[in-house]
């Protein structure tokens, strides 16, 4: 295979929300001298979760202090654990950097006094159609080198410290060889590793991009990083069908949630009042749509004919910014939003780091290195801090870019050992190659299984046995177990049998190896939080209540090559800021 | 949401060095047809609706439609993309028409650099 060599400083792997502003930082902390090089798997401009837009940035301190909104992230998180350090620092700078996207051309909506037209306490609007064009633009203006369509399969780790990483062309085949002298991973989160609600055609009408396949994650693990909050799984209501967001309809038309039988279940039911009603952590506001949904109340919907009408008459306008596919569903259906309630459902469960749920890698201190040296994380990719949402992992990665800058200082160039090239090179294309040695020997041993083929195996076995929908997301030791089973199995034997025709499919072969990672991070998580702490998100059966006693922590683990089995353990919470972590201060 | 091809309108690009639907395409999705000269999309199923490659079309060839099993085919939603903003056309199941006007970008102010500023 031809190879491609690329020298830098700062490696940056994904160009996304995180990783174009950390290459804009990179420039501005390292000087016009320093290498900065993105490698993106689609087109920088389009690429990822900011490709349809979106119509609201969601962390944003329109009031209060930093203190205040961690305290709001960890209240909506059922009062944590999260790395309060690691919020703070976003905290401080974010509206400072969303100011600079206002001046790099984001249009956010006003109020008549001038101010950013907030939605709730922590959000405001924005025209964001063309948020992923402007965020690649900072990438650009930066002039780091940013090289399209290369997939990359692996980093490099050579005595502790990640030096590079490596990868295939995906228009050109070839095999690029990449070293650095400190990487930022910023690939974002996981979507697909449980069976989607819609079939068939419709399989990724789903909330989160389905290109965003864990990469961060599988690769980070398979370094040898320490993991955390793999458990803490993601389960947003969204709109029925489209599975559009619905914060557009509940904070910003103030519509409220109802059951089929029209009643405001969140601040009715007793147990949900107690929770904080209307503004209940994410996690109990899941809970009591699967509640509703299960003692047969539902469907359930947002209620838009009791929201305000000003803001109704408009729902169509906010939502062409992000999810057009809504509103032409609507006008194919023949349903007008401000004259009948919108259908809500729940869907995923979702893997994802900066939305309202905290997987990613573990990073020990507010410096966004992991426990692998030189191997720094952002965005989606980094676990444990809740709520960050685009402009809080603008301001990540813009702060971990200036940690690696600073780190990359005291390095030196690595010397990569070629024969770990050489065998990451045959990693990388083993489906290609077993599949044209499949169709060109004579002998036809075992058929290839196609990523796909092997996609909806994976999915079927998480849905039934990880706590997917068709049972309706509990989970118990029991299933686990089988699931455990399951998902080692492909991993473990049938792997090995994973064909590709064409780099398109090859692409397809390794989001089917990472998700398999994520989905062992899930099982295994899942299995040693033996409680129930956000109730909506992982419900166990088994283990209904919250054990504060044995864990109120994070859950981490590290993956061992040797074995391929993940050793578990606890991370302390470290309290910073004072006060009960059930209750927001403002 | 798949989209479709118009292909009394689309002319795969030729004096492009990729077409712009196959340029931008976050999942890799789009093909250019080279014998038909034709862009098609490769998986219909895979596509995720971000309408990039119905907005990036320069010849406004690419229409999106829901997939049957959520809704009739019966609607249409069209961007029409300019330098600071996007018009949207809506026509329902009954025919009729709305237009939404959206901004996209706001202009850079006078007297910015197009590099970042040094520390």
């Amino acid at each position: 295979m031809e190879r491609v060599y690329i020298d830098t400083d700062l490696l940056i792997m994904g160009g996304g929300t995180a990783g174009c502003l950390a290459a804009w930082e990179a420039r501005r902390v390292g000087g016009p001298n320093l290498g900065i090089t993105i490698l993106e798997k689609a087109y920088i401009r389009h690429s990822g979760s900011l490709a349809a837009g979106q119509n609201a940035l969601n962390m944003y301190l329109n009031q209060g202090t930093p203190e205040d909104f961690v305290c709001y992230a960890r209240y909506d998180l059922c009062g944590g654990p999260v790395r309060e350090d690691i919020l703070l620092s976003v905290a401080r700078e974010v509206n400072e950097t969303v100011a600079l996207m206002e001046r790099e051309g984001l249009p956010i909506k006003k109020r008549p006094d001038g101010r950013y037209l907030n939605r709730g306490k922590w959000n405001v609007e924005i025209n964001g159609a063309m948020l992923k064009p402007i965020t690649a633009r900072m990438a650009e203006k930066a002039g780091a080198e940013i090289y399209n369509r290369v997939y990359v399969t692996n980093l490099l780790k050579q005595q502790g410290r990640c030096v590079g990483a490596v990868g295939f062309g995906v228009r050109d085949g070839r095999f690029y060889v990449v070293r650095a002298r400190a990487v930022l991973l910023t690939a974002g989160g996981c979507a697909g590793i449980y069976r989607p609600n819609n079939a068939g055609d419709a399989h990724h009408r789903i909330w989160y991009a389905p290109f965003n396949t864990g990469a961060s994650y599988a690769m980070a693990k398979r370094l040898g990083c320490k993991m955390v909050g793999f458990e803490c799984r993601f389960i947003p209501i969204r709109t029925k069908d489209t599975v559009a967001p619905t914060g557009t309809l509940a904070i910003g038309m103030g519509a409220p949630m109802i059951n089929a039988l029209g009643k405001q279940f969140m601040k009715e039911n007793p147990k949900w009042v107690e929770w904080g009603g209307h503004s209940a952590p994410t996690p109990i506001r899941v809970q009591a749509f699967l509640v509703e949904t299960a003692e047969h109340r539902g469907p359930c919907y947002m209620d838009t004919t009791r929201g305000d009408p000003g803001r109704v008459a408009e729902i169509k306008e906010q939502y062409v910014d992000m999810s057009p596919s809504l509103v032409l569903y609507w006008a194919a259906n023949d349903i007008d939003p401000s004259k009948e309630p919108v259908e809500i459902d729940v869907s995923g469960p979702y893997i994802v780091g900066a939305h309202a749920a905290m997987a990613g890698a573990w990073v020990p201190k507010e410096d966004r290195m992991t426990t692998v040296a030189g191997l720094f994380v952002a965005g989606d990719a980094l676990g444990g801090a809740p709520s960050r949402f685009i402009s809080g992992s603008w301001t990540d990665g813009r702060i971990a870019a200036r940690y690696a800058v600073e780190y990359l200082r005291g390095v030196e160039f690595p010397e990569l050992d070629p024969d770990e090239v050489r065998r990451q090179e045959e990693i990388a294309f083993a489906p290609l190659t077993r599949h044209r040695q499949a169709t060109e020997s004579k002998s036809v041993p075992q058929p290839g299984i196609r990523p796909r083929e092997m996609e909806e195996r994976m999915q079927k076995i998480m849905d039934e046995y990880a706590g997917g929908r068709t049972r309706w997301y509990w989970i118990d030791e029991t299933h686990l177990q089988i699931a455990r089973k399951k998902i080692n199995h492909l991993r473990r034997n049938q792997l090995q049998y994973l064909v590709a025709e064409d780099l398109h499919e090859l692409q397809l072969a390794w989001d089917v190896i990472n998700r398999l990672d994520v989905c062992q991070l899930v099982i295994e998580h899942l299995l040693y939080r033996r409680e129930t702490r956000w109730p909506g998100y992982a419900n166990r059966s088994d283990c209904p209540e919250r054990n504060d006693a044995e864990f109120d922590c994070f859950v981490c683990s590290v993956w061992d090559p040797e074995t391929d089995e993940l050793t578990m353990m606890k991370e302390p919470y470290v309290q910073l800021v004072p006060g009960d972590r059930m209750k927001q201060s403002i | 949401m798949p989209p479709l091809v118009d292909p009394t309108r689309c002319d795969g690009c030729p004096h492009e060095v990729e077409p712009p639907c196959v340029l931008v395409c976050p999942g890799d999705l789009m093909v250019l047809d080279a014998e038909r000269k034709k862009a098609y999309c490769r998986e219909e199923a895979d596509c995720w609706d971000c309408m990039t490659c119905v907005k990036v079309c320069p010849r406004q060839a690419l229409r999106t439609r829901l997939s049957y099993q959520l809704a009739d085919v019966s609607a249409d939603l069209r961007p029409e993309v300019a330098g600071d903003h996007i018009t949207w056309t809506l026509v329902d199941c009954r025919g009729r028409v709305e237009r939404f006007t959206v901004r996209t970008l706001n202009p850079e102010p006078e007297g910015s650099s197009n590099s970042p500023p040094r520390e």
